[in-house]
């Protein structure tokens, strides 16, 4: 085996060895239902976005889906919960948002957190930004949404990635 | 050699259990912007090996052990000390034995097989971000890094650019390096003696290099990335004199960066391309052959490895 060969080999291996991941997992998607919907029924909406869906998504948002599964699950009151990953420095981040029956932001949940820094985009004061938050409405971090200095990448990911859930939900869900 | 591999076992096992995380850098040679945040520690461990000229023998194993601190979100200090171990023999076109430049202050016997370890230098390095490339339209920091060795003083600055794609899961990284340094050399008896070269001297020499790179995250966790380098050497302190200039070489490489939770890896190999100019020496006794360099600080292959552990 030439130097070249075993230098990639052992660096391959070691990051194998050093591969488990292990996330921090604030809420399973249960937890955030029953948090953000208590009390309330769930129906499983799961949808597959068209290609037409997620031009428009992108047109409106400036984002795209990262998967053109949307998802969703309607409340009895007429709300709907929606699951979803925004990129992170090296992992996904998994949150949820609620919406009302108007599809106005009613909570934003971090579920699944797999970073070494930014976790404070978990903090319920800097989350409680989104609440009220509708289509259509300016969401950009740094104008509408405080930049988490030390996070900056996962403030602004989940920030991107709301924005692009109430284009979803303008496109898609208020559409049916 | 049961223990070794049991105690290699047992390490991995450990690293294994450990909560696995994620950060840079995400390239060998090429600085991005990204820094520790406010009040964050990491150790990293850097390991080089240059090799091979176009003739003879030639290795140049240069390690790093760096401690880096958060001393605010866009303001990283790093300390770190640099060790150095070479094998040269007969690795100048003439066919003579000379040393890398590390080992420059060093009397090598011009012909035969020579080798050495020392103590390189103890650095010390800052970096400022300005612009951040998440919330800018170009990210951008500069990086100062003085050295201090037994025969060896050298300033590095450096101007970093960064532009991020794709969710900043493709990221674009450009560097400016200016590095002046001074090495205490010892008279060579063969020089004339109406010039320094022939009484102990402090040489100066000035290093600038350009250096571009892409990374792409393709996996969670894995990155690729290609670097390209361009570096130029003048004798003495001003970079502005055509006529000081001694050596241009090219340098390019894949890389291959892990990142975890906390721990990360990152080896890449840089091969040089042609294209290389020695224009400090007469044709006739150039330190070019086929396109590469073979001057002190100049060889075929470079190989780093970085593995760095975050608290």
């Amino acid at each position: 085996m030439s130097r070249r060969s075993t230098a990639l080999a052992a660096f391959t291996a070691l990051a194998a060895l050093t591969g488990g991941v292990h996330a921090t997992e604030y809420l399973t998607p249960a937890q955030a239902q029953a948090q953000m919907f208590p009390s309330q029924a769930l129906t499983q909406d799961f949808r597959q976005l068209t290609p037409e869906q997620i031009a428009a998504i992108r047109k409106a948002s400036g984002e795209s889906p990262l998967s053109p599964e949307l998802k969703a699950w309607r409340a009895q009151d007429g709300g709907w919960f929606i699951i979803d990953e925004v990129v992170g420095k090296h992992e996904f981040i998994t949150y949820a948002v609620s919406l009302d029956a108007s599809g106005a932001v009613r909570d934003v949940e971090i579920l699944d957190y797999r970073e070494a820094y930014g976790q404070q985009v978990s903090d319920a004061r800097w989350r409680s930004q989104f609440v009220g938050k509708r289509a259509g409405e300016s969401l950009k971090l740094g104008t509408d949404i405080q930049n988490i200095s030390g996070a900056t990448l996962s403030s602004k990911h989940v920030t991107d990635g709301v924005r692009r859930l109430l284009a979803t939900y303008a496109t898609v869900l208020a559409a049916r | 050699m049961k223990k070794v591999i049991f105690a290699a076992m047992a390490v991995a096992g450990a690293l294994a259990a450990a909560p696995t995380k994620a950060d840079e850098p995400i390239f060998g040679y090429i600085y991005t912007t990204d820094l520790l945040p406010k009040g964050k520690t990491e150790v990293e461990q850097w390991a080089t090996l240059r090799d091979a000229r176009s003739q003879g023998i030639f290795h140049l194993l240069q390690t790093r052990t760096e401690v880096s601190y958060g001393a605010s979100d866009n303001f990283q200090l790093s300390g770190y000390i640099n060790l150095a171990h070479t094998r040269v023999s007969g690795n100048v076109p003439d066919g003579s034995t000379a040393p890398p430049e590390v080992f420059a202050d060093y009397n090598v016997p011009s012909e035969g097989s020579w080798s050495r370890n020392r103590f390189e230098s103890a650095s010390v390095e800052a970096i400022y971000r300005f612009a951040s490339p998440y919330t800018s339209p170009l990210g951008a920091a500069v990086y100062l890094e003085p050295s201090v060795g037994p025969r060896t003083r050298e300033l590095e600055t450096r101007l970093i650019l960064q532009k991020n794609f794709l969710d900043d899961r493709l990221v674009f990284a450009f560097n400016t390096t200016i590095g002046q340094e001074k090495r205490y050399l010892h008279g060579d008896p063969d020089a004339d003696p109406d010039t320094i070269d022939y009484r102990d001297h402090w040489d100066k020499e000035t290093d600038v290099n350009f250096g571009f790179a892409g990374s792409y995250r393709f996996a969670s966790n894995w990155s690729v990335a290609a670097e390209l380098q361009n570096e130029r050497e003048w004798a003495g302190f001003n970079p502005f004199k055509a006529e000081n200039r001694t050596n241009v070489a090219w340098y390019a490489g894949p890389t291959l960066h892990y990142a975890g939770q906390h721990f990360f890896a990152t080896f890449t190999t840089l091969f040089q391309l042609h294209g290389a100019k020695d224009y400090a020496n007469p044709s006739d006794e150039s330190f070019v052959v086929h396109g590469i360099s073979n001057a002190d600080d100049f060889e075929k292959y470079r190989y780093r490895l970085k593995l760095g552990y975050y608290f």
